[in-house]
């Protein structure tokens, strides 16, 4: 622990304990009411006492109490290198595609459900961001502002359901909403997380001209590809119930590996539920990096020690002036 | 000030007349006789006379018998030798060891004017600070108070040597002596002279606090005659009865001198009545 001060001006003070000294052995001494007595012979070879010796003794302590309070005028500091990172945190937004493809249960138990609970223990751990949830099919919308009341994201999280808007895969929408949820945020590093698993068909703006947009704004964006390679068993609403089919999955990779590419992100491709978490630890570590670069103070005062010292201190010398030390008058 | 000075002069005054005059004016008068008889007249000789005292002369003259009446000599002088060095200036019990140095001068001013003896006065530290010469009369009585009371105590040490040569030289008659002090300085040869010469006594004034201090914690006391300052711890045990047992020896030493001398001493403390020790020293006198 590093120690360090945040007026040390003040301890210019210090140099007047000295002084008060002197001045109190020179000047003070001399000032000192006596007792008029008519003859002081039979005293002056008496061997000194305990008592006298330690005369001077509440003056000491005096000192050392006011040495005491000019340090915490000074305001002594500690740095704690461990609180750093939780401070400027980073703000990610991750945008779920929620897609009718991604009920495919190529994952288990299916691809949303696994996304959903890897996005959730990101979130757990990553306690001290500002996460926020975006998820997009046809259209796009904000589930969750970025928060850090990550048991409300997390509650929204799990209520995040296919279904809830029109069918289709709007990338470039999705983007440009997590976009600008994140851009008007103070904190320095921003990111994305785009996680889909189709191709762009649907929505208004283009995914590459989203990808510009977060450029600007210097935000990284990761692009996570979800999807088995080969066929995967989409389900199939028929009168006779559900049933599965195996349709081929169809990624636009050079999309995504382009957005991730442009805005200084990267590209994942998830199989199955561990890749998925993999993936989401390699983008929590990377962030962490980031996080350790920029380095933050947490100046913890402890000046109040010292005041606490200094007055016991105060109080050790009035007891000792008033009781064993007590001089007359 | 004046007016004050005063009122003080007239307290004691009072005070101390009242004592002279009604308490011990007797035994004051019998303590301190003239020395031998002094011829005052002739008268016829009555039936009764001792033969011994018929003046043969005067008998022969008028042919009939005549005896010669002595008196005692009085007009006696007294003088006083009051200490009034640094020391002095101190007390715990209601009075300053001066203002009963004060008042016990007073009293025996008034004693001696009420026998119609002369009173002198020598003020002493470790010089001559004040003389005042004998005379009678209540007027140089109540200068005496005045200068009693008005006499201001500095700084200074006590040498009684200085003040029994000073008497030695300038009382040439023998006189009665009274030695009012604290005690506190060193007699040496000049005090044998000095008692052999006159009739001496010595009136020690003290304060309990002077035999043992009380036990109030540290303190720094100053020594009114040397004006230093030292710090003592009352409260340490040793201390006190140490200093309690030097103040014995010293007291035990200074009357084993005085005794020798054959010297009449009294001790008084302050806030004590000084009156008893008083008549115990007239009583002193009147054995010898």
């Amino acid at each position: 622990m590093f120690n360090n001060f945040e007026y040390p001006y003040f301890l210019l003070l210090l140099i007047l304990i000295p002084l008060l000294a002197v001045y109190q052995y020179f000047f003070k001494e001399t000032a000192y009411t006596t007792i008029r007595y008519s003859q002081i012979s039979p005293f002056e070879n008496a061997p000194k006492s305990w008592k006298l010796r330690l005369r001077n003794f509440p003056n000491y302590i005096r000192y050392v109490a006011l040495a005491l309070i000019i340090i915490a005028i000074a305001r002594p500091q500690s740095h704690l290198s461990r609180d750093e990172k939780n401070i400027e945190g980073v703000d990610i937004v991750i945008a779920l595609d929620i897609s009718g493809s991604m009920l495919a249960q190529d994952f288990k138990p299916n691809r949303l459900e696994a996304a959903k609970d890897v996005a959730r223990s990101f979130m757990q751990e990553r306690a001290n961001d500002n996460i926020g949830l975006v998820v997009f099919a046809g259209e796009s919308f904000t589930q969750c502002p970025l928060t850090t009341d990550h048991s409300m994201l997390m509650e929204l999280t799990s209520k995040v359901e296919c279904g809830m808007i029109q069918d289709g895969t709007a990338i470039g929408d999705g983007l440009a909403t997590a976009v600008n949820r994140i851009k008007d945020t103070k904190t320095k590093s921003k990111t994305i997380i785009l996680l889909t698993d189709g191709v762009n068909n649907m929505g208004a703006i283009d995914p590459l001209t989203a990808s510009e947009i977060a450029k600007d704004y210097k935000i990284r964006v990761y692009t996570i590809g979800v999807g088995k390679i080969g066929m995967a068993p989409f389900p199939f609403q028929t009168p006779f119930g559900t049933q599965y089919q195996n349709v081929e999955v169809k990624i636009d990779e050079p999309l995504l590996k382009d957005i991730a590419k442009s805005t200084g992100g990267k590209y994942f491709r998830s199989t199955d539920e561990n890749s998925l978490k993999t993936i989401f630890k390699d983008i929590d570590n990377m962030e962490k990096s980031i996080i350790d670069v920029s380095y933050y103070h947490v100046k913890k005062d402890l000046a109040f020690g010292f005041l606490l010292a200094a007055l016991l201190l105060l109080i050790i010398e009035a007891l000792l002036r008033k009781t064993i030390l007590r001089t007359n008058p | 000030m004046n007016e004050d000075l005063l009122k003080k002069v007239r307290k004691i005054e009072i005070k101390t007349k009242r004592l002279s005059r009604n308490i011990f004016s007797g035994q004051y008068h019998s303590a301190f006789k003239g020395r031998g008889m002094a011829f005052s007249e002739v008268r016829e000789y009555q039936y009764g006379d001792e033969i011994r005292s018929i003046d043969w002369n005067v008998t022969a003259r008028f042919n009939h018998p005549y005896v010669k009446i002595f008196e005692e000599e009085r007009e006696l002088t007294v003088v006083l030798l009051i200490d009034v060095s640094g020391s002095t200036f101190f007390g715990t019990n209601g009075s300053l060891k001066s203002e009963v140095i004060t008042e016990m001068a007073a009293v025996l001013s008034f004693s001696a004017i009420q026998n119609n003896d002369k009173v002198g006065v020598i003020f002493f530290s470790d010089t001559v600070e004040k003389y005042i010469p004998p005379k009678k009369g209540s007027a140089h009585i109540l200068r005496i108070i005045r200068e009693l009371i008005t006499y201001k105590q500095s700084d200074t040490k006590t040498s009684f040597d200085v003040a029994f040569k000073f008497m030695n030289n300038v009382i040439k008659k023998r006189s009665t002596c009274f030695l009012i002090t604290d005690g506190f300085g060193k007699f040496d040869e000049s005090l044998q002279i000095t008692s052999r010469k006159h009739d001496f006594s010595t009136i020690i004034i003290r304060d309990k606090s002077e035999d043992e201090i009380p036990n109030i914690g540290l303190m720094r006391i100053h020594d009114n005659e040397t004006g230093k300052d030292i710090w003592i711890d009352s409260s340490d045990k040793k201390l006190l009865k140490t200093f309690k047992e030097f103040r014995k020896k010293q007291d035990e030493e200074l009357k084993q001198k005085f005794n020798r001398l054959g010297i009449d001493n009294i001790m008084v403390y302050t806030g004590e009545d000084y009156i008893r020790a008083l008549i115990s020293l007239f009583e002193k006198g009147g054995r010898k």
